[in-house]
């Protein structure tokens, strides 16, 4: 399959910044209440307040599969020194159910940019078996890559990106 | 050069990043109309002319007993190039073009310009019109290119166009660990959804 520079992931730097470049091979649906996301799809963190439904692909109900959401950008683009912040985290997850079915270790939090506009994305690994993954101590500061070189999760298998900003505009000018 | 793909990714497609007319449309409803990612598309975008059967309106041209009749096949006189609203004409070609005016007079340009690069070093990423994010571009490696220099006179000449000192100064602070490798092309532009408003093509820029 031919990922060319017009793939999304990679025009809007989550191939780069979070991922590595990889081959899609399962089916990701996120759904927020009616609005299913595509890639830089923009949404308001008032439609977010809750976690989405997330449908995943595949055939084999014994595979598992790995849900990721991070946001690169935090605190703000021009600044991402807490690089990744981690939303959420499901395991567990068995081909061609959702998020209700895996184990959640990270409960999802919705995402409150203060600054900016945010990408959020949702990454799916592929788990080796069954396994127990540790949540990390804190959410701030995570790194994807080292997460899967972790666990053993090795490239994703889907991914899918929005961005986010503030509800009610930049917050002014403070000089 | 990616736009928002509007259908669902379903398997078949996902297979291939290459978007097919068929599969897009059977997926869509009939009535909406969408921008579709196409790589031979590029701006400004050409708008088809709808069915030359329709009677012209005479306020384009002189009353004719040819037009009055509705006869087919007639057009109009200014088929030689497409019509927007508004009287503004669009070539394909960009001959002579040297500056974005964005419709705007001299000073009031140059204001938004300066708002605009001054947002977008303050907060990374912006929305705008395509026509400003790619006006902007030059402003914005301008002021990064200014900020790799550091001198003091580079400095004053930044803080004479940016809006607010605290940006510059951490402009000049973080340029040279962040950027210091790069040759120009500071920016990334990515295409979205026009605005529901007006539906004016808009696009995201970042600092890259």
């Amino acid at each position: 399959m031919s990922v060319n520079n017009r793939d999304p992931l990679v025009v809007g730097g989550v191939i780069g910044d979070v991922l590595e470049r990889f081959t899609r091979s399962i089916d990701l649906r996120v759904t927020y209440g009616q609005r299913e996301v595509t890639n830089g799809l923009d949404i308001r963190p008032s439609q977010i307040i809750n976690k989405p439904r997330v449908e995943i692909g595949g055939e084999d109900l014994r595979n598992f599969y790995t849900l990721v959401m991070v946001d690169p950008d935090v605190p703000s683009p021009s600044n991402p020194h807490l690089r990744e912040y981690l939303h959420w985290l499901v395991t567990d997850i068995p081909a061609t159910t959702g998020t209700n079915f895996g184990n959640e270790i990270v409960s999802y939090e919705s995402p409150r940019p203060t600054s900016g506009i945010h990408r959020l994305v949702l990454v799916l690994f592929r788990q080796l078996g069954r396994q127990t993954v540790y949540e990390p101590g804190w959410r701030p500061q995570f790194n994807t890559r080292e997460f899967a070189a972790l666990y053993n999760l090795s490239l994703p298998v889907a991914a899918v990106y929005f961005n986010c900003q503030r509800d009610n505009g930049c917050g002014g000018r403070r000089t | 050069m990616a736009a928002v793909p509007m259908a669902t990714a379903t398997p078949t497609d996902s297979m291939s990043r290459v978007w097919s007319m068929s599969s897009l449309k059977s997926s869509l409803p009939s009535a909406v109309t969408c921008r579709l990612p196409s790589p031979s598309s590029r701006r400004p975008v050409l708008i088809s002319s709808p069915s030359p059967r329709l009677p012209s309106f005479s306020g384009l041209s002189p009353v004719n007993p040819l037009i009055s009749t509705g006869l087919p096949g007639w057009q109009s006189f200014e088929d030689g190039f497409k019509i927007i609203d508004g009287g503004g004409r669009v070539y394909a070609m960009r001959h002579g073009r040297r500056v974005p005016k964005l419709n705007r007079p001299p000073d009031q340009r140059k204001a938004l310009l300066r708002g605009l690069t001054t947002q977008l070093l303050k907060h990374g990423r912006i929305k705008t019109t395509r026509a400003r994010a790619s006006a902007m571009r030059k402003f914005v490696d301008k002021m990064i290119t200014l900020a790799k220099d550091g001198s003091l006179h580079k400095r004053r000449q930044a803080l004479g166009f940016i809006y607010e000192k605290q940006i510059v100064h951490a402009l000049f602070a973080e340029v040279p660990d962040r950027y210091g490798e790069r040759n120009g092309g500071y920016t990334r532009i990515i295409r979205t959804l026009p605005r529901r408003g007006d539906n004016a093509p808009m696009a995201y820029i970042e600092l890259v």
